[in-house]
């Protein structure tokens, strides 16, 4: 398998405060990386620093062997080429559900308005969203957004796709229309990380599973490993805490 | 006064004012109306130009650079800054019939007549850097009262800052500006009467003229003030439509129907907000 990102001795503070602590891991071609743990753990943060929303205090993220973090690598460029997906879904709110996936391939990619347009639609039909082209975001209920926002990374046609809680702000009716998208990509091929609260979906759709704790990846292995055989007393006590609250 | 006089004879002045009006209308309406079209458009002109002013220096101001940046590129944008603050600080802190006499007179004076505006020139470019500095801040504050995520939503497709800012936080900054655009539209209706001071004719003017040629103060200034309150009325009123225009439709049309959603079939969620199922 092709390693896409090579993540070295990564660390992050805000200010005094230690939030990564020397993260160290891959993400090849394929792959569905699970980051699960407490809140406050530093999951966002680890997320944002691989797409370069939040610069690492220390360490490399190699994207194909080159380290994004060095001066000479343009961000923006680069950013094309991993697509992220929020909590807060952040449309944009003066474009219509079209133009929000239409804008970045004619501004970042320079396609033309057909291109765009025939590229948009396929990956909103993807999602169930192609109804809904008219649409403002304000028009839409949480998981349309949710898909919108989705079908707009997946415009950018991106080699590897981060998603931060992406079903946490929705209404519980509505996260299942958002997993099964999710599913879908995984099911297609595309290199995910993403950061969840379901520990039905990390369980079952992901091939590797992170588990954090106080800014260091605590365990990690596949779904069996972390969630039946759990090595750590955190981990455990992590899992523990998580049935209890059903 | 001339106006309390006019309370002790109350009876009769109902029938003199219309008598009044109807007199100065014959006489004067060519001048009344002239000096509220020069009025108008400095107004309408002078307002653009500010807003044109401030969107850049608003967006100026919010300019930003990483620690990782060259010196010399931090010291540029702490320069531009210092510049901008100055200008909003001066030109939004002093009367605008002072800024008048200085561009007008004070200009020449200083520079030996080397950079005389003439009266419209002067008064446009007063106007509109006026307009310009309080623009500055509520741009520089619109932009900032627009949600962190519509920035970060933009860079995580890999938009830079410049299109960002072009393709998704000016619009929305204009549209949420609207309603203060037409506030300096307003107040610039009513205050561009300042520039009598360098003899720019506009309504006021028109207004001064009659009234020391006939003495009819009252009745000039019951017509005077009918047509500022016209004017203003109507700008705000084309004001609310462009709002409306740039909301777009209530509701939208669906292409066909959505089928990974159990829930929707709705045309319409005003507010996002749904009652949970059950
Ligand atoms: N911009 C910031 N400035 C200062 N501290 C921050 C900032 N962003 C995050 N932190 C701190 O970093 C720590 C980790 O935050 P992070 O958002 O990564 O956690 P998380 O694992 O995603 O939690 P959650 O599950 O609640 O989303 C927290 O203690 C938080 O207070
Ligand atoms: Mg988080």
């Amino acid at each position: 398998m092709s390693v896409i990102l090579d993540v070295k001795h990564l660390s992050k503070s805000f200010g005094e405060n230690p939030v990564l602590k020397d993260i160290d891991f891959t993400v090849s071609k394929g792959e569905v990386i699970s980051i699960i743990g407490a809140s406050g753990s530093g999951k966002s943060t680890l997320l944002r620093c691989i797409n370069l929303l939040e610069t690492p205090s220390a360490g490399e993220i190699l994207y194909h062997g080159e380290n994004i973090l060095s001066r000479n690598v343009k961000a923006p460029r680069y950013r094309s080429h991993v697509g992220m997906v929020f909590q807060s879904f952040n449309l944009f709110n003066n474009m219509s559900v079209l133009k929000n996936c239409t804008v970045g391939q004619r501004t970042v990619l320079g396609k033309s308005r057909e291109e765009a347009t025939a590229n948009a639609v396929k990956y909103l039909e993807k999602v169930g969203m192609a109804p809904y082209v008219n649409a403002k975001p304000k028009q839409l209920s949480g998981g349309q957004k949710q898909r919108v926002a989705i079908a707009r990374a997946l415009a950018m046609e991106p080699e590897i796709l981060l998603f931060d809680e992406p079903t946490s702000a929705l209404d519980p009716e509505m996260v299942g229309e958002v997993l099964a998208v999710m599913k879908k990509l995984a099911d297609d091929g595309m290199t995910m990380i993403v950061v969840t609260h379901e520990m039905a979906f990390a369980k079952d759709v992901s091939t590797r599973v992170i588990y954090m704790n106080d800014g260091v990846i605590c365990e990690e292995g596949t779904p069996d490993d972390v969630f039946v055989n759990p090595q750590k007393e955190e981990t455990k006590a992590f899992l523990a805490r998580f049935r209890d609250k059903g | 006064m001339y106006s309390s006089l006019m309370l002790s004879r109350a009876g009769l002045v109902a029938s003199n004012l219309g008598d009044d009006i109807a007199k100065l209308w014959r006489e004067a309406s060519p001048q009344y109306l002239k000096g509220a079209r020069d009025t108008l458009i400095l107004a309408v002109v002078a307002t653009a130009v500010g807003c044109i002013i401030g969107l850049l220096c608003g967006i100026l101001q919010t300019l930003k650079y990483s620690k990782s940046d060259f010196v010399l590129k931090k010291i540029f944008i702490n320069v531009i800054k210092v510049v901008v603050r100055v200008y909003v600080e001066v030109f939004r802190g002093t009367p605008m019939i002072l800024q008048a006499v200085f561009i007008y007179f004070g200009l020449p004076y200083l520079t030996s007549n080397a950079l005389r505006f003439d009266v419209i020139t002067a008064a446009y470019v007063v106007v509109s850097i006026n307009t310009g500095a309080y623009m500055a801040e509520t741009v520089r504050g619109g932009i900032l009262s627009i949600d962190r995520g519509q920035t970060e939503g933009a860079m995580a497709i890999g938009m830079n800052h410049f299109q960002t800012m072009v393709k998704v936080i000016l619009p929305q900054t204009l549209r949420n500006i609207i309603p203060q655009i037409g506030n300096n539209l307003i107040i610039n209706i009513k205050d561009t009467s300042v520039m009598f001071i360098i003899g720019y004719a506009e309504l006021f003017a028109a207004h001064k003229a009659y009234v020391g040629a006939t003495y009819l103060y009252f009745p000039s200034a019951v017509v005077t003030m009918a047509i500022y309150l016209i004017m203003t009325v109507v700008c705000s009123l084309l004001l609310r439509l462009w709002e409306h225009f740039i909301d777009g439709p209530e509701n939208f049309n669906l292409a066909t129907t959505d089928t990974l959603a159990l829930t929707s079939g709705m045309n319409n969620f005003p507010s996002g907000k749904r009652r949970r199922a059950r």
